[in-house]
């Protein structure tokens, strides 16, 4: 441009910035197009399948701004060089083909002339920048249209979140044993890693058989504390016993050995069962020594501390008992069958009915202690009962009626009374009545 | 001389060589009325020292456009009535048994063709052989015959005429001959005001005398000058585009030639189109050559180096109409705009 008159290189500058002006609107409005729509590529994909996205999703409206970037590089590529931006001056002044002529030659000579001034007075190129950006409009609207879809969660979110909430009451359930110091460590590790599995069970699929699997840890951490509850019921019965037996006979005599004993093996109960590790001192040195004390002192002490160990134990546990009543908050309603699905199980072929796990523990609740599992319970002495005592308390509309033949006398019939007949025809049932009579016709 | 980093002509000097072909010109056009563009055509050609063809009905001025421009130019003026029976010797000239200094000798007579201005008057009444007899001349100008070769008086403008309808024992330039001509210019008629003007101005149809107003050491300045108007390089593209347009295997051919050219221009249309786009600029006031002047010459330059094919003359395209699809077909900067400007 340089070798051009002072005169044209204004008009020069300007055809050549208005000529950057509309490369740049040809090359970049193709390259928004291919942003706008893998922007909204992006959303949409996100909006279906990634829900952790959704929060970043506005970035891609800078979309377009970035590809201005490359858009801007291949324009400076293919930047009007100095001959064509003269070119085209030329070419819009009527071809006279002068300014050209200028640039190659850079003779001053014409510089002044009345023809330069006429070809310098050309009239810039009209912008219609709608020719491209019109294509901008639909990639736009895809765009916005994806940006504004709901967000879509995944199924496997919302298991994750069930799965998440009856693990959560589960192990709160735990921590509370846990403060309460009613559990011990390794039964503490085994619940956890039964929440865990349930958990992770939850998360695969939430169904009936999620809560069912909750409810039967439920029930088994409230048979655990109900056998807490009986062994320390048992321990106390026992102390009573034992220290009864003392009192009475104020001397270790065979009885108070039975009580002991019994004692001796409560309190071992007692320490399987955990319940022991927050004792006193001096119930921490019986357990280790193993035997109870002989003298009356030390018995009464003793007495005094278990007994009152074992009154707030058992007030600890009963303030728990709640446990196994709260079960989880299983509503059928939350699982509709599909509309004309029959229920499981009642089509051939749509599997059984759902026990559960295969692996879950059977706990039925309120089970016999093992202790007092087999105990013996002496029955009272047993009486044979006659025949006469049976009689009937009303003869009901359906009964069999006597025929009046049969009811005619005869021989056998006058010998009744004394053969027993009228006994087992009145207290055995019909349909036992010809067996009955063919035994004694033998 | 295109792209050379060299001082352009002095607008004093090419304002001094436009005013005298203006003259040149303005006396034309007193003779030959209502026929500027035929004037400036063959005034273009005569500049860039082509020759020229002019096609037309009888009566409209061909000869007598010639006769002008001899007598304007102060050139030696010979003219040629091409019958049947016209030999190559006639117009070349022979060699004739004379006695010189006692002893007879073959001595060259030269013919017509030894002239500054040669009119051939409807060249295509004579045979092939007596028309390839001017080829040599036209393109070399030089004559060469029994062995020796002449070279032609300087300048040498070859000026043919031909009639479009009389076809009957008639001869068609063949293609060589007809690319020697620059320019073929077609004579078109006259209108009714030329015609009463024509009526009023002339008694008899006699063109006003005529005065010199070109001495021959003035026509070759203009020659110098010519050869010095300058050739933009994206000027010259554009006529190399145009040229190479004409030819159906090119890839930028527009439809119509596709479709009804056999064989494009040759080179030598590229070359007459430079030159006489140059003597255009020159006759305008013009230091320099334009898209417009190339634009303006293409026609009569191009039409008749084009081979038609014989669909041409069912559809009814002759090489003018070709020639302007292809005007129109090549835009004259390589590069256009962006597609988000137009012009206004």
């Amino acid at each position: 441009m340089k070798a051009m008159p002072a005169s044209v290189r204004p008009a020069l500058r300007r055809l050549a910035r208005r000529l950057a002006i509309g490369l740049f609107l040809d090359v970049w409005p193709a390259w928004a197009v291919a942003s706008f729509l893998l922007a909204g590529l992006v959303a949409l994909v996100c909006r279906m399948f990634f829900a952790g996205a959704a929060s970043s999703l506005h970035w891609l409206w800078l979309a377009p701004v970035v590809t201005a970037v490359p858009a801007l590089v291949v324009c400076f590529i293919r930047a009007y060089r100095p001959a064509e931006v003269v070119a085209l001056a030329d070419w819009l002044n009527g071809g006279q083909g002068l300014l050209l002529t200028l640039l190659e030659t850079g003779d001053p000579a014409w510089a002044d002339s009345p023809i330069l001034e006429r070809a310098s007075t050309f009239a810039l190129p009209r912008l219609r920048p709608w020719r491209k950006l019109a294509a901008l409009l639909p990639a736009l609207a895809f765009l916005a249209a994806a940006w504004l879809l709901p967000q879509r969660m995944p199924p496997q979110g919302s298991n994750a979140v069930l799965a998440d909430d009856i693990a959560a009451g589960l192990t709160a359930t735990v921590a509370e044993l846990k403060q309460q110091e009613l559990i011990t460590p390794a039964d503490e590790k085994r619940l956890q890693e039964e929440i865990e599995r349930i958990r992770r069970g939850a998360q695969e699929r939430v169904d009936a058989s999620s809560w069912e699997a909750a409810d039967a840890l439920r029930e088994k951490v409230a048979a655990g504390l109900s056998e807490k509850q009986d062994a320390v019921k048992w321990a106390r019965e026992s102390l009573d016993r034992y220290a009864a037996a003392a009192q009475a006979g104020s001397n270790i005599g065979p009885g108070s050995e039975a009580s002991a004993a019994e004692l001796t093996k409560a309190l071992e109960k007692l320490a399987q069962s955990g319940l022991l590790a927050g004792a006193p001192a001096d119930l921490q040195r019986l357990l280790k020594s193993g035997k109870l004390p002989a003298d009356a002192k030390s018995l009464g002490e003793l007495t005094a501390s278990l007994s009152k160990y074992l009154g707030e134990t058992n007030g600890r546990i009963g303030d728990l008992a709640r446990l196994g009543k709260e079960f989880g908050r299983f509503d059928p309603s939350e699982f509709p069958l599909e509309s004309g699905q029959s229920p499981p199980g009642e089509d051939p072929g749509r599997g059984g009915i759902d026990r559960g796990r295969a692996d879950a523990a059977l706990t039925w609740g309120k089970e016999s202690l093992p202790f007092d599992r087999f105990k013996s319970e002496a029955l009272p002495p047993g009486a044979p009962r006659s025949p006469d005592d049976w009689a009937p308390l009303v003869v009901l509309p359906g009964a069999p009626r006597e025929s009046p033949e049969l009811s005619a006398p005869s021989a056998a019939r006058q010998y009744a009374a004394t053969a027993g007949e009228a006994a087992w025809r009145r207290t055995l049932a019909p349909r036992h009545q010809s067996a009955v009579k063919k035994y004694f016709q033998k | 001389m295109t792209g050379d980093a060299r001082a352009l002509l002095a607008p004093e000097r090419v304002a001094g060589g436009a005013a005298k072909v203006a003259r040149l010109v303005a006396e034309l056009r007193r003779v030959i009325l209502g026929k500027e563009q035929t004037i400036d055509e063959v005034v273009a050609a005569l500049l860039a020292r082509g020759h020229v063809l002019l096609e037309g009905l009888p009566g409209l001025g061909k000869t007598e456009l010639v006769k002008a421009l001899s007598r304007l130019l102060s050139l030696d003026f010979r003219r040629i009535q091409f019958t049947p029976d016209l030999l190559p010797t006639d117009i070349t000239g022979s060699h004739i048994l004379q006695e010189r200094e006692g002893r007879k000798e073959f001595v060259f007579h030269p013919g017509p063709v030894f002239t500054n201005l040669l009119l051939a008057d409807e060249i295509n009444r004579a045979s092939p052989k007596t028309q390839a007899a001017l080829l040599e001349a036209m393109q070399e100008r030089r004559v060469t015959t029994f062995g020796e070769t002449r070279s032609l008086p300087d300048p040498f403008f070859v000026l043919a005429t031909q009639n479009p309808i009389e076809l009957e024992g008639t001869y068609p330039l063949p293609e060589a001959q007809l690319d020697r001509f620059m320019f073929k210019v077609d004579i078109a008629g006259v209108e009714r005001s030329v015609l009463e003007e024509i009526l009023v101005t002339r008694v008899h149809g006699e063109p006003p005398a005529l005065e010199p107003v070109l001495a021959a050491s003035e026509l070759n300045e203009l020659f110098g000058l010519v050869d010095a108007i300058h050739l933009p390089r994206g000027v010259a593209a554009y006529i190399a585009r145009l040229v190479a347009a004409s030819h159906p295997a090119c890839a930028d051919a527009p439809e119509a030639v596709r479709t009804f050219v056999k064989y494009g221009s040759s080179p030598r249309a590229a070359i007459s189109i430079g030159a006489a786009s140059r003597g255009l600029a020159l006759l305008r006031g013009k230091p320099n050559v334009g898209f417009d002047e190339v634009r303006r010459v293409a026609p009569p330059a191009m039409a008749h180096r084009l081979v038609l094919d014989y669909a041409a003359r069912l559809e009814g395209w002759d090489g003018r109409r070709v020639v302007a699809a292809l005007l129109d077909a090549i835009p004259e900067i390589e590069r256009g705009l962006p597609q988000t400007l137009e012009a206004r």
